[in-house]
């Protein structure tokens, strides 16, 4: 387990700000477990009757790029991390904003998307896990001056 | 049809029994995890027997799609079984990648997942 020990890097091979290792493994698995679930919902509902609620399922498109991203760059680490912050970043805002505008205009919002009612449909995932991943990656930040690849 | 009446019969059964088992596996990693142990071989191969159930599971579908009486909702009830396929293997590359505890929490965290697949494949399956 990489815990105080660890984030030293005393006989880490790994390169600071590695973000896939330990609980980062967990982190990485229910991003992405999230992101496919987002890009086949968003992916369905766009192909088949992008008409219906075009704001809801372009937010929804929005969604799974945003969260294939955020795996993306989680999974990789290092130079990848200012893309994670971003997109980890964008993601608190989305559920946010999207899950309070979806409960207070739902006129906007005919169909749901996965930011609506704060990641309702999915137990909430949504928007526990991007403070869950706002705390990993300022977690694992690399530390003591080196280079900020 | 008859053979589809069949088809019905055994593949609810086998996606219950697939959830089952993977609820298992979740629990036995859980376990694991609680004791600060990673995932061992004994764990792989329970988790193999819970894919080829799924490799089973989509077979069916796949003959049940052939001859005409697929799910209604077929994009989403595929994008589900796919992702149901994909899951334990993920988890299992990464139970050798990471000799931690945390493989054992990934595993957990698959089996809820494969379990949770289920039950929406079984929804959609009608």
């Amino acid at each position: 387990m990489t815990g105080a020990k660890g984030a030293t890097g005393a006989t880490a091979p790994e390169p600071r700000g590695e973000t896939a290792t330990g609980p980062g493994r967990l982190v990485v698995a229910v991003y992405a477990v999230l992101a496919i679930a987002a890009t086949f919902r968003s992916g369905v509902q766009i192909l088949r009757d992008f008409d219906a609620a075009p704001l809801a399922y372009a937010l929804s498109g929005v969604a799974a790029v945003v969260y294939v991203l955020a795996t993306v760059a989680l999974a990789q680490g290092g130079r990848w991390r200012p893309v994670a912050w971003v997109a980890v970043g964008t993601e608190l805002v989305g559920v946010v904003v999207v899950g309070a505008l979806s409960l207070t205009r739902a006129d906007l919002f005919p169909d749901a998307t996965v930011w609506s009612g704060f990641g309702q449909g999915y137990g909430y995932v949504p928007a526990v896990l991007p403070l869950v991943g706002l705390w990993w990656l300022w977690r694992t930040r690399p530390r003591g001056g080196g280079s900020a690849r | 049809m008859l053979s589809t009446r069949i088809l019905h019969a055994v593949w609810i059964p086998l996606a219950w029994a697939v959830a089952a088992g993977a609820l298992l596996l979740a629990g036995w990693a859980g376990w694991r995890a609680a004791l600060d142990r990673p995932v061992i071989l004994r764990q792989l191969l329970a988790g193999g027997v819970v894919e080829v159930l799924l490799v089973v599971q989509a077979v069916m579908a796949a003959v049940r799609g052939a001859t005409g009486d697929g799910p209604a909702d077929s994009w989403t009830f595929w994008g589900y079984q796919l992702t149901s396929l994909c899951i334990l293997p993920a988890a299992a590359l990464w139970a050798f990648a990471e000799r931690t505890r945390w493989s054992s929490v990934v595993l957990l965290v698959a089996g809820l997942t494969v379990a949770f697949l289920q039950l929406r494949l079984v929804q959609v399956w009608a």
